[in-house]
């Protein structure tokens, strides 16, 4: 075989189609017309093409696709019920460890809380606070030099005594602290009995407590 | 109803349009299967395998390409898949599994069933991407594109692959009668003998 029939020889089947380039199929054409071993070379392609396309393909009876068509379907409608779910969103797939996270921050948002709440027993009493006590305790500083408070729980009691309606006629009924006997001790005898007189009536009215009159009265 | 619009319903989930892809192209990937595999029962269930992963990865199918030539190339896979398996390459077929039809005179008829016998032999011992190649090509009709498209590479590799084809077929069909006795004579040796 000479070169030129290998390379023509090469291309040949896909000669009688046209498939080649007008370059190679001038060139096929131009050297079957010389040359008789590639036309015979050609002819056994072509053979075995028409053998190829006059072999009997497989053609079932009706009777085989309606069987292919039956297990088929129920093929694809067992796929169709078991299509798996859809997977989650991409945020709701985080790890795990990641969840710490926002616990932590849950942890001392309420610690946070825990500290500032003033009614949480246990902690510790607020600097702010202890500092308003101080400033109510100067700004009236004054008045208390002069007639100084009685204690609550002596006020309690001539409030409770006042209001069981009981009449105090003397001295003795009252029951004073040092502080306002003291502020008593400083007054002249009419002095003191127009107090105590002023005294009983505010308390019978309830307008007044014995501590404010005793300021008002210094 | 065209395919696109048979394939759009197919991907919302309707079973009846893809059935009727189905239907439409049954016959086509049956004998495809038919012609890779030799066998009549694993062309039927190849054919529903290749139509069952259709189904399953349809809504993957963005329409760049026929329906048909993604169906071919999803029923190659799966013939591929099975050859490689099984190790079926090169097996022996049984001629007498073909209906020979029109041929008129018994001598006739034997020399035909004689012809194909010797062409079925030679297919079996083509490689499975050579006997795809002369299947699309002479078979299914598509060209140098489609093909390419269906097994991969450029249309200038399936030219010269269906060329290639062609021509050993040609070959294994003129020395078929001398195949029996000349299949291995004394392999493993007279490979290394020659190596050397």
């Amino acid at each position: 075989m000479k070169w030129r029939c290998a390379l023509i020889q090469r291309w040949l089947p896909a000669y009688p189609d046209g498939d080649l380039s007008p370059f190679w199929q001038g060139m096929v054409r131009s050297h079957l017309e010389k040359c008789p071993a590639c036309r015979e070379e050609l002819a056994g392609l072509e053979a075995v093409v028409m053998n190829l396309k006059a072999a009997p393909r497989p053609e079932p009876d009706q009777a085989f696709w309606d069987n292919f068509n039956r297990e088929l379907h129920l093929k694809l409608a067992q796929s169709v019920q078991s299509v798996p779910e859809p997977p989650p969103a991409r945020f709701l797939k985080m790890p795990y460890y990641l969840l710490g996270a926002p616990a932590l921050a849950g942890l001392l948002l309420w610690v946070a809380f825990g500290y500032l709440n003033p009614e949480r027993p246990g902690l510790p009493p607020q600097p702010q606070l202890s500092q308003e006590q101080k400033a109510l305790e100067k700004t009236p500083a004054a008045p208390r030099l002069a007639a100084p408070a009685p204690a609550p729980e002596k006020s309690e009691a001539v409030m409770m005594v006042s209001q069981n309606g009981h009449d105090m006629h003397g001295e003795d009924d009252l029951d004073l602290d040092g502080d306002l006997d003291s502020t008593l001790a400083g007054m002249t005898e009419t002095e003191r009995e127009a107090f105590l007189k002023k005294v009983r009536q505010h308390e019978k009215d309830g307008s007044c407590t014995r501590e404010s009159l005793a300021v008002c009265w210094a | 109803m065209t395919d696109p619009q048979l394939v759009a319903r197919a991907q919302e989930g309707d079973l009846p349009a893809f059935e009727e892809l189905v239907k439409k192209y049954q016959r086509e990937i049956y004998g495809l299967a038919y012609r890779l595999v030799l066998d009549a029962e694993e062309a039927k269930d190849l054919t529903q395998q290749a139509f069952m992963q259709a189904f399953v990865h349809i809504k993957g199918f963005r329409q760049q390409a026929q329906f048909r030539t993604w169906l071919f190339r999803i029923a190659i896979n799966q013939c591929y898949n099975y050859l490689k398996n099984r190790k079926k390459f090169g097996d022996p077929v049984d001629c007498d599994e073909y209906v020979l039809v029109g041929e008129d005179s018994p001598e006739e008829e034997l020399v035909a069933q004689e012809d194909h016998r010797r062409l079925y032999a030679a297919l079996s011992r083509l490689p499975a991407k050579q006997r795809a190649v002369i299947t699309l090509k002479l078979e299914q009709g598509l060209s140098y594109e489609e093909i390419s498209k269906v097994l991969g590479g450029t249309a200038g590799a399936a030219r010269v692959n269906y060329c290639q084809a062609l021509k050993t077929l040609k070959k294994y069909m003129q020395n078929e009668d001398d195949y029996e006795v000349a299949v291995r004579p004394y392999p493993k040796m007279v490979t290394r003998v020659s190596r050397r």
